[in-house]
This record gives C-alpha cells, sequence and structure tokens, in this order.
C-alpha cells in the first residue's frame, strides 16, 4: 500500500461504522444508533474534503496479479462525485431518522446504508477499471438490502428484478473489461483515454462492438432504455430514503462508469462519428421522451418520480454522448442538479407518505397547505428540474443544448434540444400540478381537514438545504463550471 | 456599473420575504409595509429615469449569473417602462388593503405580487436576451397565484391555463435562444443586432427570431396564443388584472421589440408577419370585447385588441424600414397609454367588483349612478381608449394611423398596389370603432342605465363605497390620461422621443402636428364608425326579458381555440392512445423478452407438487438418519430429544433444491453467470498470452 493514505478515510470510515451497526446488537437503541450513524456520516463528508482541498493523489491498495493494481486516485470527476455522493448520502441519512422510526429492522437499514457509501466512496475514488468494477458491484450487493427492506412479496421481487439488471449490467461491463485491458495500454483513468493504436489497427469494429455492450452495461444502472426497467419497479417499495439515494446517487454510479470508459479509457475521438455514438444518443433521446411520457401517465407519485429519473439521467447520457466540452459540462452539472433535485423530491413524497400516508398524486389535494415547507422545497425543485431560471436545472440544460447544437451537422443537434425540451413540458405536466392541487385547493375544500403535517426539522432541514442548494447554484454556477471546464478541457 | 439598477430588481423581492414575514404576525402592518415599498421602488426608478434622460444610459453587469451572466441597462424606453411598472405597482397595492379586506391568503398575494415586481422590473431593464428570458420566466411563475387567488373552479382553469401557456411559450422560446446563440455567439442586444446586421441573409435567423418571439407574443397575449388573456385577467383580483394587462402584456411586447429591433430591424418580410399577427389579435379583440357581457372580460379583450394596434405598429416599423419615425413613436406612445389607461379601467372594475362582488352587465348595470369620482375616472380611460381627441390614445392612434397611411403612399411612390395595406387601415379604423363601441357599452350599463333588481342598494353605496387610499390610486391614475393628451407636444412628443432610441427610430423631421385635419378626420371615421356599431350592439346583442332589456351573450361557446383546439391537442391528441401503448411497450420490453424466454426456450413453468414425497434415497437416507437421531435422543440428547423426521425433511429439502435450481438455470443471472464464467475463461487465456 503506498501513496496519500488519507484517501483511506472516506472508504473506511462508513464501512467501519456500517459494520458495527449491523453486528453490534447496543445498536437496536435508535437514538445512540441515530447518533452514531450520523457521526459517522458527518465524518465521511468532512474525509472528503481533504481530497478535495489537495488537488490529485494517489493510494495503490493492492495488486489483484502483477499487472492489475487496485488504485484510488483523485482526479477532477473523482472528487466531485466524492463530495456530491457523500454530502447528499449524508442529508439523505439526516432525514431518514425520523422518517425510518416507523420501519422495521432499521439497524439493518443503516447497516447496510453505511456500507453502501463506503462502496460508492470507492467507486468515486476509483482509478482503474478493475478497482470500479469491484466498488460498482459491491455497491449493486451492498443496496439490495434497502430495497428489500420492507420484505413484502414486491420488494423480494422488486430486489430480484434489481439484482438481475444490475447483474446483467455488470456482466456487460466486465466484458469490456477483459477486451480494454487487451487493446489498451493500462486500465489505469487518464484524461484523453488509453487506448492501443497499434493494437487497434483493424479491429475496429470488435472494439466498436465491445465498447458498445459494456457502456450498455453501465447504462443499466443509469437507467437507459433498453434495460431501465428496474427503477420503477425498485422505488416505489423501498423505503423512501433508499428510493431518493437510488434515485438520486445509485443512478450516477452508472453515470460516472460511462464517463470513466468513455473519457477516461476508449476517448472520445474513437466514438466520434461512429455508429456507437449515434446508437446512444439516438437510445438517450429515446429514454429522455420515453419516461417523461410514463411519468406524465403514472399516478404513483414514488413511480411518477421514478420514470422522472429514467429520463432525466438520460439527460446527462445525453450531454456525455455529444462528445463536445460544453455538453460534458452540462451533463456532469446535471448530474449535481438531478442529484439534489431528485433526493429532494423523493424525500417530499417520503414526508407526504411519512406523515398522511397518501402514495396517489391525485390525493394530494390541498398538500401544501399541510405541510407547506415540503411542499416548497418540492415546487422548487420541481421548477429546477423542468429547468425553469434561474435554477440549476435551467443552467445544466443551457449547457446541454448548446452542446447538442455544437456537434455540427447531425440530426441530434437539433432533435436532442427539441426532445429536451417536450420533455421539459411533459415534466411541467407531471411535477406541477402537484403543487398547484396543493397549494390551492380550490374554494370549497375543507380547510379543517387540513390540518396541519408538517414534519420536524430533522426532515424539512435536508430538504431545505439541497432545494436551497440547487437555486444558488443555478443562480452563481461560476465556481461548479469552470471546474468542470478544466475537466472537460483534459478529456476532449 | 450603476447598483441602483440590481437594487430596483432586488430590492422588491427582498421586500416580498420581509413582507411575507410580517404578515404572519401583523396583517396591518404588512399592508402598510407593501405600500412603502412599491413607494420606495417607484421613487427609485423615477430618480433613474430622471438620471437617464438627464444624463444618458446607465449600465450593470453580473458575470457568471446563471452562467451566462446578468446584464442590465436603462437607456430611454427601458427606465420610463421601470417607472411605469412600478408606478402601477404602487397604485394597485394602494387599491389593495380595501379591495382585498375579505379575502383570505393575502399574505400569498403580496409575496407573489412583489415578486412580480422584481421580475417585471429585471425584463424591462435587460441588456441581453438571457437575462429577459430569465426574469421572464420568474415573472410567469411568480403571476400565477395571481389568477388562481380566488381559488374558484374557473380561476383554477384559468390559472393551469396560464401556467402552461406560459411554460409552453417559455420553452418555445428557449429553443428560439438555444438557436440564436449557437448562431451568433452572443445574446446582448447590442451584440445580436452587429452579428445580425454582418449577417448576408436573415433569413438564416427566421426560425430562431419566430420561436423567440412566439414565447414573447404569448405574454403580450398575440393571436392564436391569446386564449388565456381573457379568461386569466377575467378571474384575476382587479388589482391583479390591472397589472397582467397593464404590465405584464408589455413584457411581451417588449420581447417583441428586442426582436425586431436587434433581429430584423428594418426586415419588410418580419413587419408583414407581425401586422398579420398584429391585424387578427386586433380585430378579434375588439370583436370579442364588443360581444362579452362581463365587465372585466371585456376590459381584457379590450387589451388584446390594444395590444394588437401596437403589434401593428412593430410591423409597420419593419415595413417603413428607414423612415418608420411615426411607427416607432406611435408604438411607443401606445404602449405607455395602453398600460395607463387599463390601470384606471382595471381600477375601476375592482371598484366595482368590491362593492357589488359582480361583473355581469346585466348585474352591475346602474352601479355607478351618483359616483363621481368612479364615473370621472372610468369616462378618462374611456375616452383616452376610444381616441377621443384631447386624450392620449388619440395621439398614439393617429401616430400609428398616419403610419399605415406612409406606407400606402411609398408603396404609391414606388407604383406597387397597395390594396391589402388599405384593407388594413380599414381594419384599423373599424377596430378603433369598436373600441368605442364597446367602451360605450360599459359606460351606459354602468353610469346611465338603471338597475332593476338592486338599484336603490347600490345608490346606498354613494359616497361610502371606496376608502381615501382608494380613491386616491384611482383618481390618481384616471387624471394622467387627459393631462397626457391635451398637451401632447409636451409630453408626447417628449416621451416619444425618450423612447424611441431602443427601436432605433430617429424623431421626425417636422414637429407632428396631431391636430392636423387628416388626423382629426381619420379619429371622426373611427368615431363614426363606433358610434354606428353601438347601435348595432342596442339592436342586436340586446334582448328583452321580463320587460327589461338585458345584455346578451350571444358569442358562440364553440368558437373557442382553447376548448376546441388546444387542450383536446395537448392532453387527448400529442399523448395519444396509440403513443401511450408504444411508451408502454418500450417500457415492458425487456421484461418481457425475459419472461417470453422463461416461457419458451427455458420451459419454465409453474408446477406444484403437493406433498414433498421424495425418492428412495432420499427415503433409505432419512431412515438412516432417523435411526441415529433415535439412538442419539436416548443418549446424548435425551434432555431436549431431536424431533425432527429426516425422511420427511430431506424430501423437501431436494424438492426445495430442485426448484431453486430450476429458478436458477430458468433465470438470467444463471445465464450470465455462465458467460462471467466464460469471460473470466478468456481473461485468463489473455492474461497467459500477455
Amino acid at each position: 500500500m503506498q501513496g496519500d493514505l488519507s484517501l483511506l478515510l472516506p472508504v473506511a470510515a462508513p464501512l467501519a461504522a456500517g459494520l458495527l451497526v449491523l453486528f453490534v446488537r447496543a445498536f437496536d437503541e435508535r437514538r445512540t444508533r441515530n447518533l452514531f450513524t450520523g457521526a459517522a456520516l458527518a465524518l465521511t463528508v468532512l474525509f472528503t474534503l481533504p481530497a478535495l482541498l489537495r488537488g490529485q493523489t494517489q493510494l495503490t491498495l493492492f495488486h489483484l496479479t502483477d499487472t492489475i493494481p487496485v488504485v484510488f486516485r483523485t482526479d477532477g470527476v473523482a472528487r466531485l462525485f466524492l463530495v456530491l455522493i457523500a454530502f447528499v448520502w449524508a442529508m439523505v441519512g439526516f432525514y431518514s431518522f425520523e422518517y425510518m422510526a416507523h420501519e422495521q429492522h432499521e439497524r439493518r437499514f443503516y447497516g447496510f446504508y453505511l456500507l453502501t457509501l463506503a462502496a460508492l466512496m470507492g467507486l468515486s475514488l476509483s482509478g482503474t477499471l478493475v478497482t470500479l468494477y469491484m466498488f460498482y458491484e459491491a455497491m449493486t450487493l451492498l443496496s439490495l438490502p434497502l430495497v428489500l427492506h420492507t420484505q413484502t412479496r414486491e420488494a423480494v421481487a422488486a430486489g430480484v428484478k434489481y439484482l438481475l439488471y444490475s447483474v446483467f449490467g455488470a456482466s456487460l461491463a466486465l466484458l469490456g473489461i477483459f477486451f480494454l485491458q487487451f487493446y489498451c495500454t493500462s486500465l489505469s483513468f487518464t484524461p484523453g483515454g488509453t487506448l492501443d493504436a497499434l493494437k487497434v489497427a483493424g479491429h475496429e469494429p470488435l472494439l466498436l462492438g465491445i465498447v458498445a455492450l459494456s457502456l450498455l452495461g453501465f447504462g443499466v444502472k443509469a437507467g437507459m432504455f433498453p434495460l431501465h426497467a428496474w427503477l420503477p419497479t425498485a422505488h416505489p417499495v423501498a423505503p423512501s430514503p433508499a428510493s431518493a439515494v437510488l434515485s438520486g446517487i445509485i443512478t450516477k454510479a452508472g453515470v460516472l462508469g460511462i464517463v470513466r470508459v468513455l473519457f477516461f479509457l476508449v476517448g472520445p475521438d474513437f466514438l466520434r462519428g461512429t455508429w456507437v455514438q449515434a446508437l446512444f444518443l439516438g437510445l438517450t433521446v429515446l429514454t429522455v421522451f420515453l419516461g417523461s411520457m410514463l411519468a406524465f401517465k403514472e399516478t404513483l407519485l414514488k413511480k411518477r418520480l421514478a420514470y422522472s429519473t429514467v429520463s432525466q439521467v438520460s439527460y446527462v447520457l445525453f450531454g456525455l454522448f455529444t462528445l463536445t466540452p460544453v455538453g460534458f459540462v452540462g451533463a456532469l452539472l446535471h448530474v449535481v442538479c438531478h442529484a439534489l433535485i431528485k433526493n429532494t423530491l423523493f424525500m417530499g413524497a417520503g414526508a407526504i407518505i411519512e406523515k398522511t400516508g397518501k402514495t396517489r398524486v391525485d390525493e394530494l389535494v390541498g398538500i401544501g397547505k399541510r405541510m407547506p415547507t415540503v411542499m416548497w422545497c418540492f415546487t422548487l425543485c420541481a421548477v429546477a428540474l423542468i429547468g425553469i431560471p434561474p435554477t440549476g436545472g435551467f443552467v445544466s440544460k443551457w449547457f446541454l443544448a448548446e452542446g447538442a447544437l455544437s456537434m455540427g451537422e447531425t440530426v441530434y443537434a437539433w432533435l436532442g434540444p427539441v426532445v429536451l425540451l417536450v420533455s421539459a413540458l411533459l415534466t411541467a405536466g407531471y411535477l406541477l400540478p402537484i403543487s398547484t392541487r396543493g397549494f390551492f385547493p380550490g374554494e370549497h375544500a375543507d380547510l379543517a381537514a387540513l390540518s396541519k403535517a408538517e414534519p420536524t426539522a430533522l426532515m424539512t432541514v435536508p430538504m431545505l438545504v439541497l432545494a436551497a442548494l440547487c437555486v444558488l447554484l443555478g443562480m452563481f454556477p461560476g465556481a461548479l463550471t469552470s471546474f468542470l471546464q478544466a475537466i472537460a478541457g483534459g478529456v476532449l | 456599473m450603476n447598483l441602483l439598477l440590481p437594487v430596483l430588481v432586488f430590492f422588491p423581492m427582498a421586500g416580498a420575504v420581509a413582507s411575507y414575514l410580517c404578515g404572519r404576525r401583523d396583517k396591518r402592518l404588512r399592508d402598510t409595509l407593501c405600500c412603502a415599498l412599491t413607494a420606495v421602488e417607484f421613487a427609485l426608478s423615477a430618480a433613474l429615469l430622471l438620471a437617464v434622460v438627464r444624463g444618458g444610459e446607465r449600465a450593470f453587469a453580473l458575470e457568471g449569473f446563471c452562467a451566462m451572466g446578468l446584464t442590465l441597462r436603462a437607456d430611454g424606453l427601458r427606465a420610463l417602462y421601470t417607472a411605469i411598472a412600478s408606478f402601477m405597482f404602487l397604485m394597485t397595492t394602494l387599491f389593495s388593503p380595501e379591495y382585498f379586506r375579505h379575502y383570505h391568503n393575502r399574505n400569498r398575494y403580496y409575496l407573489f405580487t412583489l415578486l412580480t415586481l422584481g421580475a417585471t422590473v429585471g425584463v424591462f431593464l435587460s441588456d441581453d436576451l438571457f437575462t429577459t428570458f430569465v426574469f421572464f420566466e420568474v415573472m410567469s411563475l411568480a403571476s400565477y397565484p395571481w389568477v388562481a387567488h380566488d381559488e374558484r373552479a374557473e380561476s383554477l382553469r384559468a390559472a393551469e391555463t396560464y401556467l402552461y401557456i406560459a411554460v409552453i411559450g417559455g420553452l418555445v422560446t428557449l429553443m428560439g435562444l438555444f438557436l440564436l446563440y449557437a448562431q451568433l455567439g452572443t445574446l446582448s442586444f447590442a451584440g445580436m443586432r452587429a452579428a445580425a446586421a454582418a449577417m448576408e441573409s436573415p433569413a438564416a435567423l427566421y426560425l430562431p427570431g419566430a420561436l423567440t418571439l412566439f414565447g414573447f407574443g404569448v405574454k403580450a397575449g398575440m393571436f392564436p396564443a391569446h386564449v388565456w388573456l381573457p379568461k386569466a385577467h377575467a378571474v384575476a383580483p382587479a388589482p391583479a388584472s390591472a397589472l397582467l394587462s397593464g404590465i405584464l402584456t408589455k413584457t411581451g411586447v417588449f420581447g417583441i421589440l428586442v426582436v425586431s429591433s436587434n433581429l430584423f430591424l428594418h426586415d419588410a418580410n418580419f413587419g408583414d408577419v407581425i401586422l398579420f399577427f398584429g391585424c387578427v389579435t386586433m380585430v378579434l379583440g375588439a370583436v370579442l370585447a364588443l360581444f362579452s357581457t362581463n365587465l372585466k372580460r371585456t376590459l381584457a379583450c379590450s387589451s388584446m385588441s390594444q395590444i394588437g394596434f401596437i403589434l401593428v405598429g412593430v410591423g409597420l416599423q419593419g415595413l417603413l424600414g428607414a423612415h418608420n419615425a411615426l411607427a416607432v413613436q406611435g408604438t411607443a406612445l401606445h404602449m405607455v397609454n395602453h398600460s395607463l389607461i387599463k390601470l384606471t379601467l382595471f381600477l375601476c372594475a375592482g371598484v366595482v367588483y368590491m362593492n357589488a362582488h359582480k361583473l355581469n352587465l346585466n348585474e352591475i348595470r346602474g352601479f355607478g349612478r351618483g359616483k363621481p369620482l368612479l364615473h370621472f375616472a372610468f369616462l378618462m380611460g374611456a375616452l383616452s381608449i376610444a381616441g377621443v381627441p384631447l386624450f392620449g390614445g388619440y395621439i398614439s392612434k393617429s401616430l400609428l394611423h398616419e403610419g399605415i397611411v406612409e406606407y400606402i403612399a411609398l408603396l404609391g411612390e414606388a407604383g406597387q398596389p397597395a390594396g391589402l395595406y388599405r384593407f388594413v387601415e380599414i381594419l384599423f379604423l373599424t377596430s378603433g370603432g369598436m373600441t368605442l363601441a364597446y367602451m360605450t357599452k360599459l359606460y351606459i350599463a354602468l353610469f346611465w342605465e338603471k338597475n332593476a333588481a338592486c338599484q336603490a342598494e347600490y345608490d346606498a353605496l354613494n359616497g361610502r363605497y371606496m376608502n381615501r387610499l382608494s380613491a386616491f390610486a384611482l383618481v390618481g391614475a384616471a387624471v394622467l390620461l387627459p393631462l397626457l393628451g391635451v398637451q401632447p407636444n409636451v409630453f408626447m412628443t417628449r416621451i416619444a422621443s425618450v423612447m424611441q432610441g431602443f427601436m432605433y427610430g430617429q424623431s421626425p423631421e417636422h414637429a407632428v402636428a396631431y391636430f392636423s385635419a387628416a388626423n382629426l378626420t381619420g379619429a371622426a371615421q373611427s368615431l363614426c364608425i363606433g358610434a354606428v356599431l353601438y347601435a348595432l350592439i342596442r339592436w342586436l346583442l340586446m334582448q328583452r326579458e321580463g320587460g327589461v332589456r338585458v345584455y346578451a351573450d350571444r358569442w358562440p361557446a364553440k368558437l373557442d381555440l382553447e376548448e376546441g383546439l388546444y387542450r383536446p391537442l395537448l392532453l387527448r391528441w400529442l399523448p395519444n392512445p396509440l403513443v401511450i401503448a408504444l411508451t408502454r411497450a418500450l417500457d415492458e420490453l425487456t421484461d418481457s423478452i425475459v419472461i417470453a424466454l422463461r416461457h419458451t426456450l427455458l420451459g419454465q413453468t409453474k408446477k406444484h407438487g403437493p406433498v414433498p414425497v421424495g425418492t428412495h434415497l432420499t427415503y433409505a437416507l432419512g431412515t438412516v438418519l432417523n435411526a441415529i437421531v433415535v439412538l442419539l435422543n436416548h443418549t446424548f440428547y435425551h434432555r431436549r430429544p431431536i424431533k425432527t423426521d429426516f425422511t420427511v425433511a430431506l424430501a423437501a429439502g431436494l424438492d426445495e433444491l430442485r426448484s431453486s435450481g430450476r429458478l436458477i438455470s430458468g433465470s438470467m443471472s444463471f445465464g450470465l453467470l455462465l458467460l462471467c464464467i466464460g469471460m473470466y475463461l478468456t481473461f485468463v487465456y489473455l492474461m497467459t498470452l500477455s
């Protein structure tokens, strides 16, 4: 083990804490466990800060074989995902203390919640594809209990489906590893890619096919058509904090995988103008539309949000596959925005379920009168998801569209932005009525029945923080965009 | 850098939050605070206007706001319109405490009103389309609660329409901005103008220009996106209607002016298109107003028609090219006039509604009898909007009319047919006549006719139908109208020359003779048409019911674009069953493939064995184990004997093993496991190779 040992901390802290929570019976006591979990989450956020501040460092953990090291490295992308995931995970964690109080098996939930965070920290820090793959699989397996949590028939079925899709995706990714190990000079992530031009010469069609399969594999976690079906099944059955992070964070793990393969191993130049780029642009555009349309027709709130995730994560992927610097910036910006937005929306849905037991959209008339703070956050994030200025979603959409238009002469240059806007309209159609009916129940509404049901600060403060961040990020994105532009400049 | 500009934008927004927090404790203090905030805003904007008129433009830029930066600039038009906007907000806010005294949710109203004020000022001060768009969207959303405020069924429906049309308009404009930015590389007004002028042909800009225009046209109430306007303005509380009609529509016009004078300056094609939509809007609005039997709806349709007049002016600017001085001035002045007129008229409507709680002409007729202040204010508004000489509306309409005449003359000089534009002139004069006719209809109904049912009730209100603050707001707005019109060369010409720079207009070579014979003839023609039309109204649009002549709603209900076309289009035809079915099919594509495989290739069907039977082997093994257990139970475990029957347990275990085996071998993951094993072999092979 050599290099910057402080990189171990963000992984080790939640790992140790998670194992303790899982195996020490004393943590059955809610107060102790919540304090401990909260401290562990806060500590993990704290431990990501050195990585953020110290610039690029590296840590070689061990060698699988002589040629396959397991490496942590804090390049730009790693830092972005590290801090984002740790922060959002902690926020949702704090929120869940109140939510989970009415669920069973809290200890198991928090154990796996922390362990999944450890896997995600490792995933963000991964410096080689093999490292990434290890943590990717670990993340899938460790997050499974979050889906299974309620242990009902549907939950188990959803869990199996989640596992099945994930394993299938990972196996495709693994296939990619085998071939890339051969065709790349190294599996270590290098901006711009490491393809060995000599070996590749003559084998382009094969390699393109393999890369496509591998990207499709990572696309499963990102909920890309045709392998998105696990999302709308898994989200409604999981407890709300779990759905929040599944939707807001775990899907981003797939995005990270695609970013790594596309920009740090294969290199954008190899794919530009090929059928692979066209295929994925097509698939992502289709997914954007499909997800929005299905969300528009869905009546179960959490399932509606799940379909919305399908659509929104494909915004990100679309931006990546434009293979332009502006599109890249827009994509990673949307990663951040969507993580903030979707977690808040799911936390809102969770608060509604916890306090009123309502799960269907048509039951939510007057909900704004009952839980104004929650619904204000929900509304702000809905507006941000539609992409109305001055929120974060607007800025990322601006970059995504400009990225698409800078692709030059392809049909997706204009089709992409058009579909983004159609999807935005559908987003308005499936989110705004919840707010408008929630705040404007109509003159005949029974005001007496609309008793206050506002949750405590433990629930509302994380929502407020994320919603406020989302708006602030939209108004002053300068620091983040210049950070992303620096990364984009390196890889494109 | 002038900090006054961002203060004008963000001060009301901060004030909105302050008023909300304040209103949760003390409602009277909140009302006072809001009046004070808007008064300060007006004072600041007036100071800005003075500074701009005296010492030239002021600018402010905030780099990196929303990634693209925020730029504000106050030139004549923008400073003036900021002042007008804050004046209107001040007057309506002064009027609000009394109007809203019996309302719920007033806190919400004030919060969003002040937010809208900030955003509106932001739109008017913006110096690039991006900033315009940002504030435009904030304004659209923040004004939604106005329309929905009453929470009656029709308010909510109108508000829904308002919201979605605003969202659609915003998205279409955004697409236009994407394209413009990709093509021109800048969205600042001056930059766009330079880049557009450098292009060989403006044709490439037509699509992005049209898209950008759409969103602004929606807000302005331009046909065919006008459907929200009559409904929303009619259901909102009166102070909000005044603002929606008087100032929010002007933000749309402002956007159209930005596009027309920076992207398509002096472009005849563009002028023709705007002229066309302007004419349709102008005539349609006026016809709808003639048919309407609801006070606020008539005023709302009138707004639409007047916006049509303004758009005709914008179109003429493009057509007249470098000779567009009169059209520019007419457009600018009609904007100002219409803002102030509609402020007065909607406040009048507010006075009626807060006393009578009704708006239907048959129910409120006679309300104004014996109420001189209301009478005065309404009459000023009506005369001005009808274009009667000595009032503001006459000046601006005359200028626009002269613009048309000038263009016809220009075409005549060039030897081109001008028949089409003669027709436009006729439409213009007829619409002017219709304006007079529907305003007369309102005026006669309110102030001269007697109400058969509750005239005594209305008369009892005389002298105490509004408090001093409301009276101040109403009269303060009304006295401006004749003041501006009586001495046009003092006020109107000056206002026009302050505003025209924004549209790159020049002052006309000679001072305009507003009261020349030609102009007076035009007005007279218009007024005659109006008189005839009013006679027709009384003949055709009234009927006798129970011995009383009442206003009848003769407009065919089926002629409603929203109900007949837009709602079905968006809610039924676009997401039609076919599309839904297709998306559902795609959604379940993978799952159905997996299921199909399980039922066919993998032969996995559900089988239920009743009781585990097991095989000979399990039976034999189980018997042996049972014997051992018996032995153990007698020796080691005699205190806690094992009671399991191993023959049954083993048989059950075997069944379980078989079924899970089936499940595993039938599942995709088993196939994948095999795939993985295969790949691991490949992996090892590759590694030994290297």
